[in-house]
């Protein structure tokens, strides 16, 4: 997990990014306004001893990245702590490589945070755990008592799904979505503070 | 159903991750079964889904998945599937 200075250089500026993007940036731009941050996490990250360096690797199309990247463009933009750096994920896989979800997925958005010199402070991936653990519960609870999956097993491929379950896991994965928007919001705030945060430990120790 | 024959012709589902920009690999291979069978396929249902899913089934019978088989299907694949279902 490295970049060279000059490399990093080389990635679009936030308002760059929006400005290049084809689709979805209504979506962006209306989560980049409604997130709510605390006067606390802006305090957290304006107060950092040094501005950090972030890579940002996204694509426009991604649902995880319209919801996440404009958090971090929000904090980068209230904090004046985070220089971001965004990369398109398509065109450039040899930083993309270096950020494999589990070590295969090249899942989207990543941020890495670097410090001034470029030392590696960590990175954070997709969506927050807890919307994971919980999105798996949704489903789990769905498969074992909803009528319509009683001859349906778990994991099976919606191309191979009847209508009618079809259909019920549609409307649960949108009512999930609606139902957690905030406290995924808040998740991935405070997951990017117990990532710097770590670091900030790590850094009062040497 | 095919008048000459008494075959039903196959269905195909495509589904494939909305969210993950896999529109041009859904279109590629929609584009290789029409110009294959024209009039010999029922039907052809493309299912936008999420999570990296990029699944395809012929009557039923998964044919591709990628998390059981990884990356996309060649068309090849998918038409030798379809090929094999007007064979029975």
């Amino acid at each position: 997990m490295t970049v060279t200075r000059e490399r990093f250089e080389q990635g679009m500026t936030y308002d760059e990014y929006k400005a290049q993007m084809t689709r979805n940036r209504d979506r962006l731009e209306e989560n980049e306004r409604t997130v709510e941050l605390s006067t606390d996490d802006i305090e957290f990250f304006a107060s950092l001893p040094e501005p950090l360096n972030v890579l940002v690797i996204t694509e426009d199309w991604c649902g995880d990245a319209i919801a996440n990247v404009p958090i971090l463009g929000r904090l980068a933009a209230e904090s004046g702590k985070l220089n971001l750096r965004i990369f398109l994920r398509d065109q450039n896989p040899d930083l993309m490589d270096q950020h494999l979800n589990r070590g295969v997925y090249r899942s989207i958005p990543v941020f890495a945070f670097f410090d001034q010199q470029f030392r590696p402070i960590g990175r954070w991936i997709e969506r927050p755990a807890v919307i994971t653990e919980m999105q798996e519960k949704m489903l789990a609870n769905l498969y074992a008592t909803d009528p319509a999956f009683a001859d349906v097993a778990p994991g099976t491929s919606i191309a191979v799904l009847p209508d009618a379950p079809r259909a019920r896991l549609m409307q649960a994965f949108a009512a999930f979505r609606a139902e957690t928007r905030l406290l995924a919001d808040r998740e991935v705030v405070r997951e990017l503070r117990e990532l710097i945060g770590q670091w900030l430990a790590t850094r009062q120790e040497a | 159903m095919d008048i000459d024959s008494g075959r039903h012709p196959p269905k195909i589902k495509i589904v494939y991750c909305a969210s993950c920009g896999y529109e041009p690999q859904t279109l590629e291979l929609v584009s290789a079964l029409m110009h294959a069978f024209r009039y010999d396929i029922a039907s052809i249902e493309i299912i936008p889904w999420q999570d990296g899913a990029f699944d395809v089934a012929v009557d039923g019978e998964l044919i591709h998945s990628m998390y059981r088989d990884g990356g996309f299907p060649a068309p090849e694949t998918i038409i030798r599937a379809v090929r094999e279902r007007l064979a029975r």
